[in-house]
């Protein structure tokens, strides 16, 4: 069951990756298939937690540089088949009966997706459309892209993680809100990298960043690395300003969002502060 | 750090990213400042001068570590343990001409490979000898910050 989960990790990242790299409706349909795939490694994770297994969510790297969407699009269903043939190691009817009907589902409307160039997605070319970029603003923005959407991935599995392995009502909602906030910042940045050339899929986490033994200390410093995201956001800000209102407009929002996060971390802090 | 397009084609596409199991040796490099820290893998054909046969690296960093381990362990991949321990002097004699950030990353990742390759040195010598880890000594404070 652990080929299937590294698998099923793997597909939702190469679906996921896949919808950035489309211009079209495409995008949103591989957003949705992506979501389902992702649900899909919340209940194998489960069932990993109920019958007492360890688990980590190591991948291997998922290459997705393709001159047309189509080729992504094979791939995928070649996952997806890899996957069906998988799903017989979750001993657990019910998961795999609806893995199942879902993967059908998904092969079907993938096999009917109409194709599309994708090239602009890798060129590397690092132009915003209609966007006039400094080098300096371009260099600060290409990092802050690859660090961001990497740090975005992390957060997303680090309080998924958690939230696998808590029973803590209040936490879990907490968990679940940043786990939603964190999946719109991700799919904002893959966008931008997508329109300036630049996708790449996160590498895989070393398994000490999720499982850590103090939530408290974690979540200190989670606070932490917030605040430095908010500096990052306003020199960002600061060094786009001047080359395009709307990429300023952008990170002061993203900037702000910043302070629901502590915010929702504080609160978490609180709680469990409370509780001990 | 500069974002030209070889730094670039690294940052998508990290070389040699990922745990390696089985291996024949791991090292650790770490930033005491921040946590950071890198772990290099190795796979060796035994020798007079054991040679790198696979090597691979995993990190807790920035994307300047990343780029950094992809690029080092790109250039070790293949050659000998002396050849590599040239790559890590040359590394490490070069981080007075970078930015202090960008310094103690290739320093984390040199030092994670030395690591590595000691590590195998003394599981020759006693097969249950631990993974070596060595911490940097550059300070990856920018000069900015530093006097603001």
């Amino acid at each position: 069951m652990k080929t299937l989960f590294k698998d099923v990790h793997e597909a939702w990242l190469a679906t996921q990756f896949t919808g950035f790299m489309s211009q079209t409706q495409n995008r949103q349909d591989l957003y949705e298939f992506a979501n389902i795939l992702f649900k899909h490694l919340t209940w194998l994770e489960n069932d990993f937690i109920k019958n007492g297994q360890d688990y980590d969510y190591s991948i291997n790297q998922v290459p997705i540089r393709v001159p047309q969407l189509s080729v992504m699009i094979h791939n995928i269903i070649e996952r997806l088949e890899k996957i069906e043939k998988e799903l017989s190691s979750c001993k657990d009817a019910h998961i795999t009966f609806r893995m199942q009907s879902d993967i059908d589902y998904i092969k079907a409307a993938l096999a009917k997706m109409p194709d599309e160039n994708v090239e602009h997605a890798f060129d590397t070319k690092r132009e915003y459309p209609n966007v006039p970029l400094s080098d300096e603003a371009r260099d600060a923005l290409t990092i802050f892209l690859f660090e961001e959407s990497y740090k975005e991935y992390e957060l997303i599995m680090v309080y998924n993680y958690s939230k696998a392995n808590s029973n803590d009502a209040f936490l879990n909602r907490i968990f679940q809100i940043l786990i939603d906030e964190s999946f719109f910042h991700l799919r904002s940045f893959g966008q931008m990298m997508a329109e300036m050339g630049i996708l790449g899929v996160p590498r895989s986490l070393m398994e000490e960043i999720y499982k850590f033994d103090d939530l408290k200390q974690f979540l200190k410093d989670g606070i932490q690395e917030e605040i430095g995201a908010k500096e990052e956001c306003k020199k960002l800000a600061a060094a786009v300003s001047e080359s395009s209102e709307h990429f300023a407009a952008f990170f002061t929002f993203i900037n702000n969002q910043e302070n629901y996060h502590i915010a929702l971390m504080e609160e978490a802090l609180a709680h469990i502060n409370k509780e001990s | 750090m500069n974002a030209d397009a070889q730094l670039i084609e690294h940052m998508m596409n990290p070389q040699n990213y990922g745990e390696m199991k089985p291996n024949d040796a791991v090292g650790m490099g770490k930033n005491p400042q921040n946590g950071e820290k890198v772990a290099i893998y190795l796979k060796v054909e035994a020798g007079e001068d054991p040679l790198i046969q696979d090597i691979s690296f995993q990190a807790i960093g920035c994307t300047t570590t990343i780029v950094a381990g992809s690029i080092i362990t790109s250039e070790a991949k293949g050659v000998t343990f002396s050849r590599a321990e040239e790559l890590i002097s040359i590394t490490l004699g070069m981080l007075d001409n970078i930015p202090p950030e960008d310094a103690a990353c290739s320093e984390m990742v040199a030092l994670a490979l030395k690591a590595a390759l000691d590590t195998y040195h003394e599981r020759q010598k006693d097969p249950d000898f631990p993974m070596i880890s060595y911490k940097i000594q550059t300070d990856c404070t920018p000069k900015e910050e530093e006097q603001a």
